[in-house]
């Protein structure tokens, strides 16, 4: 046997480390980004070029006072039903998951009729409330804010709308939570109980801040369909975003140009949201960083 | 301490909890072996009322643990009053159940005062992992954090359901330490494990259970070198080998 025919091959001799590396090429990549950009760039072209959209009528509307006025409106809208449509899923979350069986029948009862009815209906039916009971005092269950109006002439159409928003959004934030409630492990629960810590404590304290990691991506997108939903209510006539330029192309029949008003407030706001829920999500997410 | 008096517990047909008395004095350090399945666990959940008891009682210091006795009855607690109870027992689960989404300060800080969790953190030998998340630290730092976290409330017996077994091997050891240092310190502990070697030299008892009865007890060299009963030995003879 010849020595030197039989040593390995090694890895010493040709130093690995010494050699240029060459990232791996993804061509198809760059085919695809070529295509969105040519039709990006034909659709931006035609936004520009074709005088069907009528962009200075836009610019003399997208900044009005009445629009203004109405984006505010949407706002108003969009943060009350939010608040109270969440406040009020919670309550109604902790009661479907209430171990009295009443409790939870009463929570899930809620949810199913509150899912079942159609928002407009609802809204509608809230809006025309005052031909149903006319002389009666009003007390809504869930619906604390509402008991002290003593006559139902009282309940101005944004509140009506606001009701409506809320009692509705209450039914899927209360799915949202219970989800979000569910997804905490056995044991986190089993812990805190070990340690004697007090049960709304322990909701407070330790099943909501890591149930919020499940709930936001779920709650934003309520929120989001919410502040875009409320374009529903312009069937009650209420000043909001779209019923204000529906009014406005009702007059002057630029119907694209309002459209696209309303459009690009809808998109700047739901930026804005998205933003916000990043942050917020980040904030929960902590301790999951290393 | 603890006084356990025949305890029976049943999930649904399975009788896992067949008649167990036991007691354990204050200062005591009582280790439990036994098979997977033979009712370790859930013995040590029925002593601090995680578990309801089927029938037998359980007292910690003379206070019947989830009952009061009224007029010849016992009458269940309300949950406020045995979450107030389960402040006196301590007790440490095999996965830490630590709160992921709090530092190791703010998990020992959630049941005793800032200084009092600095205090118990630099017990287990934790004082600088204060402010990591429980992501952050090794297996066995976290169930170091756990040991703190158990002892803030100051409670009168500890319990261990299996310390180390979700442990890498090279982590057993710093978690056996900080248990070692709480035996000589007098804290009384009923401790769940299957390190024979650490039962031999901390526990001033060994308690085999085997199917739902504690089959054999006593000092650790009997139980360990001259089992009495052939169940013992078996399990022993497994353990060991
Ligand atoms: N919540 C429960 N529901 C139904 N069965 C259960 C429940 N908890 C425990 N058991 C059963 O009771 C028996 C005893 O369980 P236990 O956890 O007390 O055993 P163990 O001695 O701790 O075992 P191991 O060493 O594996 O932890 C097992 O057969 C188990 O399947
Ligand atoms: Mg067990």
């Amino acid at each position: 046997m010849t020595s030197g025919t039989l040593t390995p091959p090694s890895t010493k001799d040709d130093d690995l480390s010494a050699l240029p590396v060459v990232p791996a090429r993804h061509p198809w990549r760059w085919v695809g980004v070529a295509f969105v950009l040519v039709l990006a760039a034909q659709f931006v072209h035609g936004l520009v070029t074709n005088p069907a959209w009528d962009w200075p009528t836009f610019a003399r509307y997208f900044t009005a006072q009445s629009i203004l006025t109405a984006v505010g409106t949407t706002i108003v809208l969009t943060v009350a039903g939010t608040a109270l449509g969440f406040a009020l899923g919670i309550v109604v979350a902790v009661l479907r998951m209430s171990k009295s069986p009443f409790l939870s029948a009463v929570g899930w009862t809620y949810i199913w009729a509150f899912r079942s009815i159609p928002l407009i209906v609802q809204l509608l039916f809230w809006f025309n409330i005052s031909y149903l009971y006319q002389r009666l005092s009003l007390g809504i269950p869930f619906g604390p804010e509402f008991v002290s109006f003593e006559t139902i002439s009282l309940i101005s159409p944004m509140g009506a709308a606001i009701l409506g928003l809320a009692l509705h959004q209450a039914a899927y934030a209360a799915e949202i939570v219970r989800s979000g409630v569910i997804s905490v492990d056995r044991g986190q629960l089993e812990a805190a109980a070990a340690l004697g810590i007090p049960r709304l404590r322990q909701f407070r304290r330790i099943v909501l801040p890591q149930a919020m990691r499940s709930i936001l991506p779920n709650a934003a997108n309520e929120v989001i369909s919410l502040f875009k939903g409320t374009s529903v209510v312009s069937v009650m006539a209420i000043g909001e975003l779209f019923y204000q330029v529906q009014v406005i192309y009702g007059r002057n029949a630029r119907v694209v140009a309002l459209l696209m008003v309303a459009t690009v407030w809808y998109i700047i706001l739901t930026t804005l949201l998205s933003i916000g829920q990043h942050h917020v999500e980040r904030y929960f997410a902590r301790g999951d960083r290393r | 301490m603890i006084e356990v008096l025949g305890v029976h517990k049943s999930f649904g047909s399975l009788e896992v909890l067949r008649g167990v008395s036991l007691d354990v004095a204050a200062g005591e350090v009582v280790v439990v072996l036994g098979p997977s399945g033979s009712g370790k666990s859930t013995l040590l959940r029925t002593i601090n009322h995680l578990e309801k008891v089927d029938r037998g009682y359980i007292t910690i210091d003379g206070d019947l643990i989830g009952y009061r006795r009224r007029g010849g009855k016992l009458h269940e607690l309300k949950e406020r009053e045995i979450l107030k109870q389960r402040r006196d027992i301590g007790f440490v689960f095999q996965n830490f159940n630590l709160f992921p989404h709090l530092t190791a300060l703010e998990n020992v800080a959630e049941v005793a005062g800032l200084a009092d969790a600095r205090h118990f953190l630099e017990r287990v030998g934790l004082a600088d992992k204060a402010d990591a998340y429980p992501r952050q630290l090794s297996g066995g730092q976290q169930q170091r954090v756990a040991i703190a976290r158990a002892l803030a409330t100051r409670p009168k017996v500890v319990l261990f359901d299996e310390p180390t077994s979700a442990l890498d091997p090279e982590l057993v050891g710093e978690v056996l330490d900080v248990l070692r240092d709480l035996a000589r310190s007098g804290t009384t502990m009923v401790v769940v494990t299957h390190e024979i070697g650490f039962a031999r030299e901390v526990a001033d008892r060994i308690v085999f259970m085997d199917e739902g009865v504690i089959v054999e007890e006593g000092p650790p060299a009997d139980v360990l070198d001259h089992p009495v009963h052939e169940r013992t030995r078996a399990f022993l003879s497994k353990v060991l080998s």
